[in-house]
């Protein structure tokens, strides 16, 4: 009983915190750009882009402290950001669900033996798992070091994130799709990945009537409040279908909107706005290319990638 | 030269043995204006696709015979390039719109065909101008209303220069002030000699704008007449589902071969009977601000037993935040004071799975409320959920709503008609008598809101109450008891629909009544 708590802990309860904590309503917060007028929002997108990308090599290729240290860097970023306290909690609350459930979906899997590779001497069982566990991949035992490891990985996935999503949280999506045009990248790929941006915040708007809808017909009806959280990740589960239905016939209506507008009539566009690189870029250009000095130095002295990848 | 011209044009959709469309010959001389009417699904949407190039290019389906655009044979020519001389406005503004401000999308089509800097900023400026939205050019989209919504994309396909507008719906799925302003653009264009395709379901309203009338039924262009025979094909146009005026019809049985003010001097116009209602089943008190303190809502609202009462007022009124508020599923950013009695009892404090239990809501996406894959097992999923299953109940919400024939289908493949009567029986199913109905009629041609109108007469006559927030006023005088109009979050106005709709600056807030209103007023003045 206690194992099953255990596994159901790691694959539902950091959902749970996220929907408890900020409702679906709040993904929509946090996947869809408002205006601002502070530093990250004067960025090229090339240079939060780039950014983006130096923090994951910088955090993938160094010990598991510098990611930590980024993180918390990044995260507190968004209290820069336009409303930028209920940002950085939500920021937050998505930190603590992706460190959770980072930590989980690492730590009893991993072997003693790349733990021990790991610079870990010995190993202190704090939980020994039906023998029928190992056919889900786990290890016999889950120990305290296998938490500490799957913690330590943890933090190179949630610096990614963070700094993903303050590219999502300033940039417009016409802006992406001018950097993308003049990065080259083809037209078609351009729209799709821009549209993904624009769609996101709907997505959520959309589950989150659908769950509602769920709700005034009763689901989770005499139940306790306890339990509603679990109630609205089955709500939002099932509100996955009629939500992907709806897009998709919108999406028809949104192809013939661009493509009766001249969309893919040539191989690049012009732009409107040109995207300059302001001096607030080149301080941005600066910090990155501390960040890559700090992962070269980082490695010279020993801080380099102490923890080994296993299957990540 | 032609602005259109087509000849043996069949288009039949993957899939289908029988086509969609069959056209043996249609021409439209470059400055014409055309409106097309027909019921959903009747043919109107395959034939202006035709005609911009979406068929074959962008949706396929088997095409044969000849679509020649400004004498371009449109299966030849690239989609692209017949943007550039016919631009197509859609239905539903939201979407068609994708970048973030007003001003980068309308400048969307011209980064398209990498027109120079200057000379989009010189064109977007002057196509904002001429939507009159230049005010709007930094705003946010999706902060929009629906009318500005649409004035946006008209504004980035007018920065085109193209030579022909298709506007397909343009109307149907904004507000009234919305629809004024897109519509007081078509004298524009006409001024401008623009050629023009209009779909439409509003044909009293575009008539002025327009020089002939095309009907598509079944797939066949049954009626292609000048705008000033409309009266004599008044009552087959009417036949086929088409929202006619009253007073064409009356125009027609006095035997009147046009439109003329005189003519209608005889012509009275009487509502259907309003029901009064019994015992007061619904009192609501409720106020909504933001976390700024701005107040959304601060009103009070009473529902009787056996009544429809209409809920109207200009987009961003607070209609659909009073309705929210009432079944408990506000945005959880703002806040709200409510005290709500149902049925004698106070359910202010019950959360909304509780509430659900006295009444209904139907949202406006009405698709979000299907989670399974059969339309039996939707309906069941609410009963079982509040605990009142019985195959007795099943049986009646099948019998009242007529599914019979569809209870193994999936809802979401059902037409649009079926599909709302499916949301509908899934949420009545919970046993609630209250039912509050978000913009029921948005979207939705003559056809299928009559017959929604007939459904909410019937759950009348089995003593269900119901509030439906619509703009759609001729809809309102026929099926609706009572109005309530709300401006800033209040509601001012309440009445029968024909003292309200013959009030004084009922138009400022936001309630345009049926043009047969407007006849009255006229002969009583």
């Amino acid at each position: 009983m206690v194992s099953w708590i255990l596994f159901f802990y790691g694959s539902v309860i950091p959902v749970i915190i996220v929907l408890a904590l900020i409702g679906i309503k709040g993904f929509v917060e946090i996947t869809r750009y408002e205006s601002g007028t502070t530093f990250f929002y004067k960025l090229n997108p090339i240079t939060k882009v780039v950014l983006g990308i130096v923090v994951m090599a910088v955090a993938s290729v160094t010990t598991w402290w510098i990611g930590a240290i980024l993180t918390a860097a990044m995260l507190l970023v968004y209290l820069t950001l336009n409303d930028g306290f209920r940002k950085f909690m939500y920021a937050f609350y998505l930190f603590l669900s992706t460190f959770l459930g980072g930590t989980w979906s690492i730590a009893p899997y991993t072997p003693y033996s790349v733990l021990q590779l790991a610079g870990f001497k010995q190993f202190n069982v704090i939980w020994v798992w039906p023998s029928y566990f190992t056919a889900f991949g786990y290890e016999p035992y889950l120990t305290v070091q296998q938490l500490i490891y799957g913690a330590q990985v943890a933090f190179r996935i949630t610096a990614v994130v963070v700094t993903s999503l303050l590219l999502v949280l300033t940039t417009t999506a016409s802006d992406i799709f001018r950097m993308f045009t003049k990065l080259k990248v083809p037209i078609a790929i351009t729209f799709a990945i821009t549209v993904a941006f624009t769609t996101v915040p709907k997505v959520f708007d959309l589950i989150d009537t659908s769950v509602k809808m769920q709700f005034l017909r009763g689901f989770g009806y005499g139940k306790t409040a306890i339990l509603r959280p679990f109630y609205l990740l089955v709500a939002a589960i099932l509100a996955i279908p009629p939500t992907i239905i709806y897009l998709a016939r919108n999406a028809r209506n949104l192809a013939i909107s661009v493509d009766t507008r001249g969309f893919r009539a040539y191989n690049s566009r012009t732009s409107l706005v040109e995207l300059t690189y302001s001096k607030y870029d080149y301080i941005m250009w600066g910090i990155i290319v501390m960040l890559i000095v700090l992962a070269i130095l980082a490695n010279i002295f020993g801080f380099g990638r102490t923890i080994p990848y296993t299957g990540l | 030269m032609k602005f259109v011209e087509i000849k043996n044009l069949s288009v039949t959709y993957l899939g289908n043995f029988k086509p969609s469309l069959v056209v043996d010959s249609l021409e439209i001389e470059e400055g014409e204006a055309v409106l097309i009417v027909g019921k959903s699904g009747s043919g109107k949407s395959t034939l202006v696709n035709a005609i911009n190039g979406v068929i074959p290019n962008l949706i396929k389906a088997e095409e044969k015979g000849d679509v020649f655009v400004f004498g371009y044979d449109v299966k030849n020519t690239p989609i692209s390039k017949l943007s550039r001389l016919v631009g197509t406005l859609l239905q539903d503004p939201e979407s068609q719109v994708f970048n973030y401000k007003v001003i980068d999308e309308v400048a969307f089509g011209l980064e398209n065909f990498m027109y120079p800097p200057e000379e989009i900023r010189k064109r977007v400026f002057e196509a904002l101008k001429v939507t009159g939205i230049t005010h709007l050019a930094d705003r946010e989209v999706y902060k929009l209303s629906g009318g500005e919504l649409q004035r946006t994309v008209l504004a980035s396909i007018l920065a085109l220069e193209p030579k022909a507008l298709i506007l397909d719906e343009p109307t149907s799925n904004i507000d009234p002030v919305g629809t004024k302003q897109v519509f007081d653009l078509l004298r524009t264009f006409r001024e401008a000699k623009k050629s023009l395709i209009i779909v439409e379901h509003k044909v009293d309203r575009v008539l002025p704008y327009v020089d002939r009338v095309i009907l598509v039924n079944n797939g066949r262009i049954e009626l292609d007449i000048h705008k000033d025979e409309i009266i004599d094909y008044s009552d087959k146009l009417f036949f086929e589902g088409i929202e006619i005026p009253e007073h064409f019809l009356y125009l027609k049985k006095i035997g009147a071969r046009e439109f003329k003010p005189e003519l209608l001097k005889g012509y009275v116009h009487i509502p259907p009977k309003r029901y009064d209602g019994s015992e007061e089943v619904l009192y609501a008190n409720v106020k909504v601000t933001t976390k700024n303190g701005e107040t959304l809502v601060d009103t009070e609202l009473r529902l009787k037993r056996g009544h429809v009462v209409a809920l109207m007022g200009k987009n961003g009124a607070g209609k659909s935040t009073l309705l929210k508020a009432i079944v408990g599923i506000l945005d959880r950013k703002l806040q709200s004071k409510v005290k709500i009695i149902a049925y004698g009892e106070d359910i202010s404090k019950k959360n909304i799975t509780e509430r659900g239990k006295y009444i209904a809501y139907l949202p406006q996406n009405f698709d979000l409320v299907f989670v399974h894959r059969k339309v039996k097992d939707e309906i069941e999923y609410t009963m079982k959920n509040h605990k009142v299953y019985s195959k007795e109940r099943l049986n009646h919400f099948i019998k009242i709503f007529s599914l019979e024939r569809y209870l193994e289908e999936d809802p979401l493949v059902l037409s649009m008609g079926q599909r709302r009567r499916v949301a509908m029986a899934s949420v009545l199913a919970s046993g609630a008598k209250i039912v509050l109905m978000d913009e029921p009629t948005s979207g939705q041609d003559w056809y299928h809101r009559d017959m929604l109108g007939k459904e909410l007469m019937n759950l009348r006559d089995m003593g269900y109450s119901v509030l439906v927030v619509t703009h759609d006023s001729r809809f309102v005088d026929k099926y609706c008891d009572m109005v309530y109009v709300m401006n800033e979050g209040k509601i001012v106005k309440i009445g029968k629909p024909e003292e309200v709709f013959l009030s004084e600056g009922i138009e400022d807030l936001g309630v345009y009544p049926p043009t047969e209103y407007e006849v009255m007023r006229y002969n009583n003045h």
